[in-house]
């Protein structure tokens, strides 16, 4: 009775407690029946102890006011009391209780003046209550109960307990072995954050960061670094400051701060957000990080344009997590660069002929309009490079280009200081004449071999006077001058410890050359388009350190249509989407956080201090935290600030503001864990971990952390402890992290196999690093849609858009062998059909007579004039539009017993199978519970916890 | 053989290592109170890198040519290590990693800078005996 909170019931139910089942069962007395679920009445029970303030109906209303879902519940109960008053409901229940009520609760079910004063005071000042357990939690019928551990929580809960009568903290655990898996839960909103009440100035829900700006792996902090390892768990933001807008996601650009008036704190220079506290009359405001009061200037509180006093409370870095303030001078080095794009297209023989050189200068012609130049300073230079390096002297006024050919590769020089590098809207004309003949100049060209390497020293003399960004198209692998490069890929050492020298640089060309650009504010792309070897590992050194991307695009030939259109709208998109140039990024947390690594594109240029040239749209970050001092503030605030220029010329400062609450309780922090910002994590841990030990060495790692994670949770939340258990639990928020961590596992980066070139697996650690979460969770854990039989409305256009089918569960149990099914990644796309699939299907769907006319390969869909084709069409469409991504993936048209390669890369996304080397999900979780049971006896890290849980 | 002279030449070598070692750790602290960016750090710190080893490796050649096998012994450890380090070509400092090993830098140079100490001090005394020695004779 006293470890077990025992829920509200309303009359004439009685709860009694199942020691095997370890929870309460309910016994309505007048029928007999008994359930486990609790009575449904109890919905809207009032949870607080006294039915009816001794006030009477003015107190009810009183509190009415207070407190809403209370409120509710008291009116409720009001109405019950009326007919039978001062015959409290709960009392038809003997063994009811509230848990933590002393002896005497009868008497305190009973008007108790004082008492009922003292919950008057409660309620007013919104605190939770002490005696009774609010409760409306088991209103959900259905849901597990609780276990003596998730009292702790409910209590816990209750201290965090906002305005509107929150639901107290519920841990469910969860069997992970034989649990089915809905790959829906993956688009759930991370666990729900609990301020304390008051802690945000502002009633906007937009107050606190949206998790697409920015998410933390815990969104309840432990107070003590103790308790953090304890839990196992990792500890870390996920940020994507600069992220594109959708307009199908309803998005809004974050709110401008147009005054220059940009409030900080004096001494740890924390922005003003809403989680500060006005003291003082509102003169003074203290700093939410550091405690320090610091004074509100004058100019806060005035509209400046308008020159009358405004309403302090309605000023946009109040009221929303995320803002961008237009900075004064005094946040300049020196006066905004213009935007600056530098092409570097390789006119070699295999470019040319792979029609990589036609494409790129078409999508770029065509997207001259789209570049960011809305005040007409962007400027733009032409460099194309062979043997030797072709410069362009695009004269403004005159509607010719002159050409400049510079052989001497080892000491690069500029043929000529000016007109190479000229303002697009002054040189628009010389510019297009150029980039429309450009292919058809070099069409006859045999010269085989690349300078790229001094292209790049080239394209960085004319950029870093103003920085700027270069975009270097590739189609060989770099063999002249600095640079130059060694086909070093070796079969041999394919899948065994030796591989991860391949995927380490060969040169250090590229990291020295991108320090030097990082410092001159130059951000490199590189587009790579080669048949052969192209050497990702070495030649994406040069955007990781200056904050730009690699395309990689393996034997491409653009005289297939989706090579092109892949490379043109991907290219396109890039040039289109607005840059911030010169930026920086610094991280400030309260006082207590530190942070401790960095993952990402970028420099790290100070302990705290990130450097990027440029800030591309839609790009992740990682960053790890570690608790230094023990937390005493009842939440915590981590603040990201993006100091940039923005490609119109406005030094911006776009403040990204987190609030997280603490705890000092293990089964909150556990309850309140993010598995897809915990992914995200892993994701970019492992593959550094690729990278300077083996990729064995980093599957293991992944392992490892997963077994760590369930052991302690085994540990400290669940009755069996250190001892051997049929079961595997997880708390229900973590349910899916095993899954994603064995999707981590198999994929083409991590994945043990002799077959994936080293260039593949080094461009897929690119994108695991870079991507954020939205685009990384389906890439690690597919998306999976059975077409053949999806319901009638899918496919059609919804409320949201285009209806897509349910996701399926990644296994090929679900293949059956006359469907048609969809696999996604984000990155690629399989049609898969199954090899008895109807004549009808194929006829609908391919417009051809029969299964045996269907070529597997990358395909794109005709659209033909039926509804089941265009519903296809409308799912794969949407499938490539409806994430915030530069990406368009292929589709593979793959045939249940057409070729074997295309087929296994296409059963490899469903990672729940068995695959040659790598189990399945269920052998996974067997792997899993055997190390769980095994590390409960030896390990030192677990006798200390069965220490620390004993006491 | 070994008179006086190798040792005094020793001790300057070690006094010379020795404010390598304090210039070393200065810099490592200014980075981490950012005084300097981590570029300019290592464009600096890497200069003085191999000439460091090499003097040591002098240092310690010297005392086998002149027979000093133990004193040659003590320092043999330490020119392995550097050697190893240079074979595998990371005895450099890299600024796009330099806050990810700084740890471990500050550890390695706080423990050279605990042998160029004791090495001294040891150079020292090797001194003053050889004089006392050749006083006698």
């Amino acid at each position: 009775m006293s470890d077990q909170q025992q829920p509200q019931l309303p009359p004439g139910w009685q709860a009694t407690w199942d020691q095997n089942a370890q929870r309460y069962y309910f016994v309505h007395i007048e029928s007999g029946t008994t359930q486990w679920e609790p009575p449904v009445a109890v919905a809207e029970q009032q949870p607080v102890t006294s039915p009816l303030p001794a006030g009477g109906p003015g107190g009810v209303h009183h509190a009415r006011r207070r407190q809403y879902a209370a409120g509710q519940t008291q009116a409720y109960l009001g109405a019950d009391a009326g007919m039978g008053y001062g015959q409290p409901p709960a009392q038809g229940a003997p063994g009811d209780g509230y848990g933590q009520a002393p002896v005497g609760q009868q008497g305190a079910q009973l008007f108790t003046p004082g008492l009922e004063g003292d919950q008057q005071l409660q309620l007013q000042q919104g605190q939770p209550q002490y005696y009774g357990q609010p409760q409306p939690g088991y209103a959900d019928a259905g849901k597990p109960q609780h276990g003596p551990v998730d009292q702790l929580v409910n209590q816990f809960g209750q201290m965090g307990m906002g305005q509107q009568g929150q639901k107290p903290f519920q841990l469910h655990t969860v069997n992970l072995v034989g649990m089915p898996i809905d790959p829906r839960e993956l688009l759930a909103d991370p666990p729900e954050m609990r301020l304390p009440p008051g802690a945000c100035i502002s009633n906007n829900p937009m107050a606190n960061a949206d998790p697409s700006y920015q998410r933390c792996t815990l969104n309840a902090i432990p107070t003590t670094h103790s308790l953090l390892n304890k839990s196992r768990l990792p500890f870390a933001i996920i940020l994507t400051p600069y992220r594109s807008l959708k307009e199908t996601d309803d998005d809004l650009a974050p709110p401008v701060v147009s005054d220059t008036v940009i409030v900080r704190c004096r001494r740890c220079r924390t922005y003003i957000n809403p989680y500060v506290t006005f003291t003082d009359g509102g003169n003074r405001w203290k700093c939410c990080m550091c405690g320090l009061a610091n004074d509100v200037p004058q100019l806060f509180d005035w509209d400046q344009q308008r020159g009358q006093p405004a309403d302090r409370w309605a000023r946009p870095e109040l009221n929303y997590s995320t803002v961008e303030f237009i900075a004064p001078s005094e946040y300049m080095v020196r006066p905004p660069q213009p935007p600056v794009y530098i092409f570097l297209i390789d006119v070699s023989y295999a470019a040319v002929q792979s029609g990589m050189v036609a494409t790129a200068t078409r999508t770029i012609l065509e997207s001259l309009d789209r570049l960011p130049n809305i005040d007409d300073r962007t400027k733009v230079a032409v460099i194309a490079y062979d043997v030797a390096l072709h410069f362009f002297s695009l004269p403004p006024g005159s509607t010719e280009s002159n050409m400049l050919v510079v052989g001497d590769l080892d000491d690069v020089f500029l043929p000529q200081p000016t007109d190479i590098l000229v303002n697009l809207t002054e040189s628009r004309a010389p510019l297009e004449a150029l980039l429309g003949k450009l292919s058809d100049m070099f069409k006859d060209n045999h010269a085989v071999g690349s300078a790229f390497g001094p292209a790049l020293q080239a394209g960085y003399k004319l950029a870093s006077p103003t920085g700027g960004k270069i975009i270097a198209l590739s189609a060989n692998l770099p063999s002249l001058g600095p640079g130059a490069l060694k086909n070093r890929e070796d079969p041999k050492l394919l899948g065994t410890s030796q591989e991860s020298k391949l995927l380490q640089p060969q040169s250090s060309f590229y990291k020295t050359f991108a320090i030097e650009c990082s410092r001159s504010q130059v951000s490199v792309d590189i587009f790579l388009t080669g048949s052969g070897y192209s050497d990702v590992a070495t030649v994406s050194g040069l955007p990781r350190y200056t904050s730009g991307q690699t395309y990689f695009y393996p034997s491409f030939n653009a005289s297939r249509s989706e090579d092109a259109m892949k490379l043109a709208h991907e290219l396109s998109t890039l040039l289109a989407s607005p840059i911030g140039l010169e930026a920086v990024i610094r991280v400030r947390a309260s006082r207590g956080l530190r942070m401790s690594q960095f993952h990402g594109n970028f420099f790290v240029r100070s302990t705290d201090l990130l450097a990027l040239p440029a800030v591309p749209w839609d790009q992740s970050y990682a960053i790890e935290m570690q608790i230094e001092e023990t937390l005493n503030q009842p939440f915590v605030v981590i603040q990201t600030a993006v100091l940039h220029t923005t490609s119109f010329g406005e030094r911006r400062i776009r403040v990204v503001t987190q609030a997280i609450p603490t705890t000092q309780n293990i089964s909150e922090v556990y309850a309140s864990a993010d598995q897809i910002a915990i992914a995200t994590l892993l994701a970019n841990k492992a593959v550094e971990r690729c990278l300077s030990n083996k990729i064995e060495d980093a599957r293991d790692a992944v392992m490892n952390k997963m077994s760590d994670i369930l052991g302690a949770f085994k540990t400290n939340m669940t009755a069996a402890g250190s001892g051997a258990s049929a079961q595997l639990s997880i708390c229900d928020n973590l349910k899916l992290l095993p899954i994603l961590l064995l999707g981590l596992m198999k994929h083409v980066g991590l994945r043990h196999s002799s077959q994936i070139p080293s260039d593949l697996r080094s461009y897929a650690h690119c994108l695991l690093t870079t991507l954020p979460s939205q685009l990384l969770i389906p890439y690690i854990h597919p998306c999976f849609y059975s077409l053949h039989n999806m319901p009638p409305e899918c496919g059609t256009i919804g409320e949201n858009g285009v209806i897509m089918p349910p996701p399926l569960p990644l296994t090929s149990e679900r293949l059956e062998r006359h469907g048609l099914y969809l696999i996604e990644d984000g990155q690629t796309m399989f049609l898969w059909i199954g090899r008895d699939a109807v004549g009808q299907l194929v006829q609908d769907v391919f417009d051809l007579p029969a299964y045996d006319q269907l070529r597997g390969g990358k395909a794109t869909l005709p659209i033909l004039d039926n509804p089941f084709s265009q519903r296809v069409n409308a799912v794969i469409n949407k499938t490539r539009e409806m994430r915030r991504t530069p990406y368009w993936p292929h589709l593979y048209v793959v045939k249940e017993d057409g070729e074997p390669p295309l087929r296994l890369w296409a059963l490899s996304g469903l990672i729940m199978d068995r695959a040659d080397q790598t189990p399945s999900y269920v052998q996974y979780l067997t792997q899993l519970k055997d190390r769980v049971s095994q590390g409960a006896g030896g390990d030192s890290w677990y006798s200390e916890l069965n220490g620390a849980v004993r006491m | 053989m070994g008179g006086w002279w190798l040792f005094l030449f020793a001790v300057l070598g070690a006094a010379a290592l020795l404010f390598t070692m304090v210039f070393f750790i200065i810099m490592f602290s200014d980075l981490e109170c950012d005084y300097i960016n981590p570029i300019d750090l290592c464009n600096k710190l890497n200069q003085f890198v191999l000439p460091e080893m090499i003097a040591h490796a002098i240092l310690t050649v010297l005392f086998l040519l002149c027979g000093q096998w133990f004193t040659f012994l003590l320092n043999v450890p330490l020119v392995l290590y550097n050697a190893n380090k240079v074979n595998k070509k990371n005895h450099m400092y890299d600024a796009t990693e330099i806050f990810r090993t700084l740890g471990g830098h500050k550890r390695e140079c706080f423990f050279k800078l605990g042998f160029y100490l004791l090495s001294f001090f040891y150079y020292l005394y090797r001194m003053i005996l050889a004089l006392i020695q050749e006083s006698e004779r």
